[in-house]
């Protein structure tokens, strides 16, 4: 249905507005930490737990038979302590765990804000679909060659 | 002056770094074990053409993620498993920034396109588990077979700016999916409600499944679903889809991640070159032939699926 005029009103619910809001901060958040443990990295400003060429040499093998042989990051790997944290490589994986982070942490403000609205049926959803990201998160769901 | 700077230096520029990107050269480095090219040559050239590819994606209408894992897994030296974490979180990326104005203004919809994602998330994590464990030949055949299947879809599937629903269904009325936008273009308000809503939830598990096993956005698939067959306004899908491929893609992405097949030193780049394209893209958009560069991308795209297909068959 089409009506004429722009009508002085919000096409938007408080849902979709706090979704939004938290989405832009976190968007905003992972371009910067991205660009910079890129920076760290590539330029080797800290220290290396692989180097780059090392990467570089192996990156035509499978992620099973790469990570038999030189052990890169993975899953969580990067946060094991502050020691193995303290790398570059280590630093701009972790920015990218933080970008598959973003749609959770979007969707725990849409969880609240539901709850707030007693909107049981997207409560649910939205708690299903957290649920889904953490199992996947989680790291018992794994393949491989 | 703008179109004419896309036909002169964005188009060449993609061709250009296509055949810059000796697909002999990622062979024979795979052969060695070796790569003969310094990685840092690697890894700005994927930066330039994440970016480049992110310009021509936005003008010709369709998702980075689909245009850049068959094209990077075709000419870059990287092993398929790399690319398709990368593709997902290029995807994703995209999806994210794009996401709030689109919010704002009603146009993407979370009550549209939350259950569509919960189906498709559980089905692109299975995806995902799927497409890591298959070898690597069966993954670029397969590949190839879904890319001329997206080509034939962009070149048949036609489209609707304004469908009409005359009666929603019963899930659709149960979950409340109705909306309404400000169209800018024609300065008019548009109400829409939507029908077929079980036929589309079994559809968005196939597209999640896909989507996760091959590390593509499914913008290609998500918006015809939402517009010719839910019967949404062609904006309110195109914006929804993203949304719905910023979950999908993050579900499947930790897959690919606890896998180990995300390096940062391949998925950073392109990542970063894609969403500074993307923008760029955004703003030639209004201004420029968009019909032509979509024939030029759907060329390159066949292109690309052939490749994989015969790449995967063991003949190219």
């Amino acid at each position: 249905m089409v009506k004429e005029g722009k009508p002085d009103k919000l096409y938007a619910d408080s849902v979709q507005l706090a979704y939004a809001k938290t989405l832009e901060f976190v968007s905003h958040a992972i371009i910067i930490v991205m660009a910079l443990g890129f920076i760290l990295y590539i330029f080797r400003l800290l220290p290396l737990t692989v180097p780059v060429e090392t990467v570089a040499a192996n990156w035509h093998l499978n992620a099973t038979k790469l990570q038999m042989k030189i052990h890169h990051h993975s899953g969580w790997s990067c946060f094991e302590d502050v020691h193995t944290f303290m790398h570059g490589d280590a630093i701009s994986y972790a920015s990218v765990v933080f970008l598959s982070m973003a749609t959770m942490v979007c969707l725990a403000t849409a969880t609240i804000a539901f709850f707030k609205e007693k909107n049981r049926i997207y409560l649910l959803i939205t708690i299903l679909q957290v649920l889904v990201l953490l199992v996947a998160a989680s790291g018992k769901l794994t393949s491989g060659h | 002056m703008v179109l004419k700077n896309i036909r002169n230096w964005i188009i060449p520029g993609v061709f250009g770094l296509l055949l810059f990107l000796n697909p002999e050269m990622a062979s024979a480095a795979e052969a060695a074990g070796v790569t003969t090219t310094a990685w840092w040559v690697w890894v700005l050239a994927l930066f330039v053409f994440s970016f480049l590819l992110g310009i021509v994606a936005v003008l010709a209408g369709v998702g980075g993620g689909v245009l850049f894992v068959p094209i990077v897994s075709g000419f870059f030296p990287f092993h398929i498993d790399y690319v398709r974490g990368a593709g997902l979180l290029v995807a994703l990326a995209g999806a994210l920034s794009a996401g709030p104005p689109l919010l704002r203004k009603g146009m993407a919809d979370l009550k549209l396109g939350l259950p569509m994602a919960l189906v498709g998330s559980v089905s692109s994590i299975a995806g995902a588990l799927v497409g890591l464990a298959m070898p690597a030949k069966n993954v670029e055949f397969l590949l190839g077979i879904v890319i001329l299947g997206i080509t034939a879809i962009m070149l048949k599937a036609g489209k609707s700016g304004y469908p009409e629903v005359k009666e929603p269904d019963a899930l659709s009325r149960m979950l409340g999916i109705s909306g309404c936008y400000f169209e800018e273009f024609g300065q008019h308000e548009v109400s829409w409600q939507v029908h077929r809503t079980p036929v589309a939830t079994v559809l968005f598990l196939i597209i999640g499944f896909i989507g996760g096993m091959f590390g593509l956005g499914a913008g290609f698939a998500n918006v015809p679903v939402f517009n010719l067959l839910m019967g949404v306004p062609l904006k309110v899908a195109v914006a929804t889809s993203g949304l719905v491929l910023s979950i999908n893609g993050s579900a499947a992405a930790w897959v690919y991640m606890f896998n180990g097949a995300v390096l940062p030193i391949i998925a950073v780049p392109a990542v970063g070159g894609m969403m500074l394209g993307s923008k760029i893209g955004a703003k030639l958009l209004p201004k420029v032939n968009t019909r032509t560069i979509r024939m030029i991308v759907i060329t390159i795209l066949a292109i690309a699926g052939f490749r994989s297909l015969l790449k995967g068959l063991g003949i190219w």
